[in-house]
This record gives C-alpha cells, sequence and structure tokens, in this order.
C-alpha cells in the first residue's frame, strides 16, 4: 500500500499522471516576499501605523487607498479596524494613527494644527512620571507584542519559545535580540515582517529580550 | 509541487508607450486627451501611484492590489483573449491573512454540521463520488469589481475592472451533499467557512450564508475543477463553493464546513459586511446613509469593450471591428448595444456563442468611423429581465455592484 502511494507520487512528481492513478501530493505555495512599506513621517503614528497595522495586513492595503481622503475619514477608518475587525489599538491609538495617515496619504498636512493636536493628545498634560521599573508583562502588552507573538505557540511571529530554542546556545543572543526588537526584520522566520519598535530605551529592550531568552 | 515568486517592478509596455505619449503632447491641443486616457480602466488613481504587476504562484503576472491578504487582478488585456479566463490570469482575492500554504488532498475533509440528520466528514474522494458531477461556465465577480472609480471614492480594495472572472467549473450539486446529510425541517440558512481565517481571534471569520431554498435549489455547487484541471491553489484547492449569479462573496474557497442553521445567520460578513441599500437601485445619494441595508447577491447585467481602450487611435473610413462581453446574473443577455457618439445613437453588436447564462457573452460589431476627432465607444447590455445598464453611474457607501455604461475615449485619424 505505502510503494503504492510512493509510486503514485513519484508518477506525479515526472508529471506523467495517467488515468485512474490518483495523483495525491500535497499542494504547497510559496508566497512572494513583503516588500510594501509604509511611507515615512515624523509623526507619531508613522511607527505606531507600522507595529499595528502590520499585524492583520501588508502596507499596500493602505498605500493603495484613494488619495485625498480626509482627517475624519482616516481617523474612521482607522476606528473601523478598531471596532468591526478587533484590531489591538486604544482610542488614543486610532487618533494618532489617523492623523498620521491623513497627512501623509490623505489631504490633511503635518503641519495642521489638528494633524498635531491629534498626534499629540497628552500635549498640555504634565508628562508622566517615569516608570520605575521596566516590566517585560507591560511592555508586551504596551507594544502590542502579544497580537503577533505567543509564548508557545506561532501567531504571525514565531512563539516565544522558539525563538529562545534558536538563540539558546548562542552567546550573541541578547544583543541580536535586542536589534531585532528595535531595528524590525524580516526572512529569519518567514516573509512577514517585524515591525521596527524604534521608541524603546536600551533598558525597555533590554527587558524584553530577556523575557523572551528565558521562555 | 512548489511554485516560485518572480519580481517583476518593470513598468509594462503599454505604460512606458503612454507615458512617452504624454511628454509629447502634455504642451498640445491633445493635452485633454491624453488626460482622458490616463482615467483607463486600470489606472485608477492611489494614494502611492500606480500599481506594479507581480506573480503569485501558478498565476501569470498579474495586478497586485494588495499583498497580504493576498489580491490580484486580471489584466484587463485578458479579457480580449475569449470568453473563459484562463486559470493562471483568473483573479485572487482573500479577505484574512492566515490561510494555510499547503494542502493535502489525502487528508482534507468537508464537514456537514448542524440541522441535519446525519453530520457528515467527507473526504475529497467520498465527495466526487457522492453524485453525477456538473458542470456550469459561470462569472465570479468581486463585489467591489471596479470599486476605485466609484466617485465620491470609498475606502476598501481599489479595485480596476479585473476582479472578474470567468470558467468552466466542475462539481457535485450543494443539494446532493445537503440531502446525504439530510436537512432538518427547520432549516432556515446554510453558512460555509473555508481554510481561510482571522489573524487575530478579534477579528471576525469568514463565514457566508444562504438561503435554504437557495442552497437547495440546485444551482450552487461544491466545485473541484475549473476549465478542466484543479483549482489553482489561490483560487480555493481543492474545493470552492460555486454560486452562478452571485458575487464572488458567496463562492468561498478552500470550503471546509458547512453548518444547517434554523435562523438567520447574523455573522459580520452577513450582517454587517457585503451589505447594499436596501432598495430598487441599491443605491443613495453620495453622503447619506441607507435606511435599511441586505446582503448583496445577484450580478447586475454590465459589459465592456474588451478590443479598445482608452487613448487608443482609430483609423478613418475603415471597417474596425468591436469586441466585447457581457455577462449579467443569470436572466441572460439579450442585446448589446454600441454608441460611438458618446449616447446619441446606439447600434446592436451581434452575439457571439451562448455558453450558458452564467458565462461571460461575447459580441462583436463591426463600425466604419467616418467622422475624424475625439469620440467616445459606450456599450451597453440588457437581459431578458428587462435590466438595462444605466448611463449615470449610482453610488453606495461600500463601491458594490457598480454596472454603469462603460465609456472609453478614442480618437478617429
Amino acid at each position: 500500500m505505502k510503494s503504492m502511494k510512493l509510486m503514485s507520487r513519484w508518477l506525479c512528481a515526472a508529471q506523467i499522471c495517467l488515468a485512474g492513478i490518483a495523483c495525491a501530493a500535497p499542494l504547497s505555495i510559496t508566497l512572494p516576499p513583503e516588500t510594501a512599506a509604509l511611507k515615512p513621517s515624523t509623526l507619531p503614528g508613522y511607527p505606531l501605523a507600522q507595529q499595528k497595522c502590520s499585524t492583520c495586513h501588508s502596507a499596500d492595503y493602505i498605500n493603495f487607498q484613494p488619495p485625498g481622503m480626509s482627517l475624519a475619514q482616516w481617523t474612521a477608518e482607522a476606528g473601523k479596524m478598531q471596532h468591526v475587525y478587533g484590531a489591538p489599538i486604544s482610542d488614543q491609538d486610532v487618533t494618532i494613527i489617523g492623523a498620521y495617515l491623513a497627512a501623509t496619504y490623505g489631504s490633511a498636512k503635518a503641519s495642521d494644527a489638528d494633524v498635531l493636536a491629534a498626534s499629540n493628545p497628552a500635549a498640555g498634560q504634565p508628562a508622566p512620571a517615569p516608570v520605575a521599573k521596566v516590566d517585560a508583562t507591560t511592555l508586551l502588552e504596551n507594544n502590542a507584542c502579544l497580537s503577533c507573538h505567543a509564548i508557545d505557540h506561532k501567531v504571525v511571529g514565531p512563539a516565544y519559545h522558539d525563538v529562545a530554542a534558536k538563540y539558546a546556545n548562542d552567546p550573541q543572543a541578547l544583543t541580536k535580540l535586542t536589534s531585532s526588537i528595535q531595528h524590525g526584520g524580516s526572512g529569519k522566520w518567514g516573509d512577514i515582517p517585524m515591525p521596527p519598535f524604534a521608541q524603546l530605551s536600551n533598558d525597555e529592550l533590554n527587558s524584553l529580550a530577556t523575557f523572551i531568552l528565558q521562555q | 509541487m512548489k511554485f516560485s515568486f518572480i519580481d517583476t517592478g518593470k513598468p509594462t509596455r503599454r505604460r512606458v508607450l503612454r507615458d512617452a505619449l504624454a511628454l509629447v503632447v502634455a504642451a498640445s491641443p491633445l493635452a485633454s486627451l491624453a488626460r482622458a486616457a490616463d482615467e483607463n480602466a486600470e489606472d485608477v488613481t492611489f494614494a502611492a501611484g500606480p500599481r506594479p504587476l507581480v506573480q503569485y504562484p501558478q498565476k501569470r503576472p498579474l495586478t497586485l492590489v494588495t499583498t497580504r491578504p493576498p489580491h490580484l487582478e486580471t489584466p484587463f488585456t485578458v479579457f480580449n483573449e475569449g470568453p473563459i479566463t484562463p486559470n493562471d490570469a483568473f483573479f485572487v482575492r482573500y479577505h484574512l491573512a492566515n490561510f494555510p500554504t499547503s494542502i493535502d488532498p489525502d487528508s482534507y475533509r468537508l464537514t456537514v454540521k448542524g440541522a441535519v440528520d446525519t453530520p457528515l466528514s467527507l473526504s475529497l474522494v467520498e465527495l466526487k463520488a457522492l453524485a453525477e458531477p456538473v458542470e456550469v461556465v459561470a462569472v465570479n465577480q468581486c463585489s467591489g469589481n471596479s470599486r476605485g472609480f466609484s466617485m465620491p471614492r470609498v475606502f476598501g480594495a481599489q479595485l480596476g475592472n479585473g476582479s472578474m472572472g470567468n470558467a468552466r467549473w466542475v462539481g457535485v450539486p450543494l443539494k446532493a451533499v445537503l440531502e446525504k446529510a439530510g436537512v432538518k425541517a427547520d432549516a432556515r440558512q446554510v453558512t460555509f467557512r473555508g481554510l481561510d481565517k482571522p489573524v487575530l481571534p478579534s477579528t471576525p471569520e469568514f463565514i457566508k450564508a444562504l438561503d435554504i431554498g437557495h442552497a437547495m435549489d440546485g444551482e450552487p455547487m461544491i466545485a473541484w475543477s475549473m476549465n478542466g484541471t484543479d483549482l489553482p491553489f489561490l483560487n480555493g484547492y481543492p474545493i470552492r463553493l460555486v454560486v452562478p449569479g452571485y458575487f464572488g462573496t458567496y463562492w468561498v474557497k478552500h470550503l471546509s464546513e458547512i453548518e444547517v442553521v434554523d435562523h438567520t445567520y447574523d455573522g459580520f460578513f452577513m450582517a454587517k459586511g457585503y451589505r447594499v441599500p436596501d432598495n430598487d437601485c441599491f443605491c443613495i445619494a453620495p453622503g447619506t446613509t441607507p435606511a435599511q441595508t441586505k446582503p448583496i447577491s445577484k450580478l447586475p447585467v454590465r459589459s465592456f469593450i474588451t478590443s479598445v481602450k482608452h487613448g487608443d487611435v482609430l483609423p478613418l473610413k475603415k471597417s474596425v471591428l468591436l469586441k466585447g462581453i457581457a455577462f449579467d446574473g443569470g436572466a441572460g443577455v439579450n442585446k448589446v448595444e454600441l454608441s460611438i457618439d458618446g449616447g446619441k445613437n446606439w447600434r446592436e453588436a451581434t452575439l457571439g456563442q451562448d455558453l450558458g447564462r452564467y458565462s461571460f457573452r461575447e459580441w462583436t460589431l463591426a463600425i466604419t468611423f467616418t467622422r475624424k476627432g475625439a469620440t467616445q465607444l459606450m456599450v451597453r447590455a440588457s437581459n431578458s429581465a428587462g435590466e438595462l445598464q444605466p448611463l449615470q453611474a449610482d453610488w453606495n457607501p461600500a463601491g458594490y455592484r457598480r454596472h454603469v455604461v462603460e465609456t472609453s475615449h478614442v480618437t478617429v485619424a
């Protein structure tokens, strides 16, 4: 029986399937690498959009929207992702991302008062007291890491278990991992790119990388 | 089998020619003509400029709409090659990015559950042996095909006219599968899901529903063959639902689970997404909100000229054979008319071979142009239910079911 199956697979591979032989090798495809990227901007919504939007879709979903959409329209669209499609973004994220998208792809300008106000919702309020302890769990939560990663199974990106296993015997593990988080990357774990988390401090990067390597 | 990717970032020959033409005529009286040519079927404007051709597994280079989840359009010239759209040119559209890239037909199962006497878990071999295979030539068209021409513009995948295709499908009637399971008396709808899943658990699953009467009327089919071969992976391998006359949203790919339910299914992609205004034109005034909506359903009658594109120069006093396609939701196209004077006069085209009432119908018309200069070619179709394409586009918030009379701007010289 087994040899029959091997035989039929061989026949399939050779593209000489005969009528009556079930050609039932798995059909596998390789999707092209993802090259689309969001347009850079100095607005804080740019890194946020890189991190949050790319969990579920490539950047060309945004790049190929109609030109000339307003701040209100782009903000409503970001809100739709939150409310309708369950994107892990807060109300404040919606406002900040909407401002970036409207200024970059739509009719708004980065210097518009309403774009600036939407991009800096905390302006005018006292700066939050610096967090004394850089807690990995809080960092995972605040940076939506767990939208794409889980401890023990692949989601969009690899399981933290698998990352830890890969670098288990690598003396450069901490450096490599902090760099991957800070600068993003692709190709190491598949074609879906990891967005850069450039706003994280060295302490925060170390805390996250250490946590991951302990899994 | 393994298929690889080739990047073709080069501009198309047509675009190079067009750009060269644009440079030459930019400062001339022909500039307005060049601008008209820019409003081309494949030149919807985007926030980030024109879209490239890309190559995906089992496909020839297709127009990129989105990379992940994949959405690719058929380049419009393909529709001039014949009434059947080749598998390697057939458009691709996924809603959700989490789907397998390897499928083993030996272990594949289609489950049938819910309000049935006998739940089923069918292998492909069992499915194929369940009833005499049936065949239909039918158009699969995205609800949002041509959305990029919606004016005012709306968000969503900005499609040109290439998210449609016509193929010969072979499978078993959905009815035969449901009868095998035994539908209970209280059944109201049948839901369908495939292997494509959301990335995040918080995103709604892509599940579609048909009324039980429609599911049992013998027309919807579970197909494994497309134009004589297995379905291409990205068109739903190994089986997909085929719903002749209905928009592509119902044609669930990688069909894996059928559930008979005793209520109207209220999941996102039926109750909130893919809905049109519930009135005669399925349309509203831009900027307003529909009072009521209902799920999108049948294809309206549509037609295209495929042998001529915007900006073409056609010869004077010489017979030109114009050619194109028309289709509808199944009543059957009974007339295609052309105007070469911007809609003042119409003349009837000759219909080509009838491949069935759900298929593209080719048409031809020989025209001899007698006046020089810029003109507009228009095509309109009607069907045996009395539907006629409108001259003015109607509008709905999601940019669905565009079916306005198409106009090509050309020059006779």
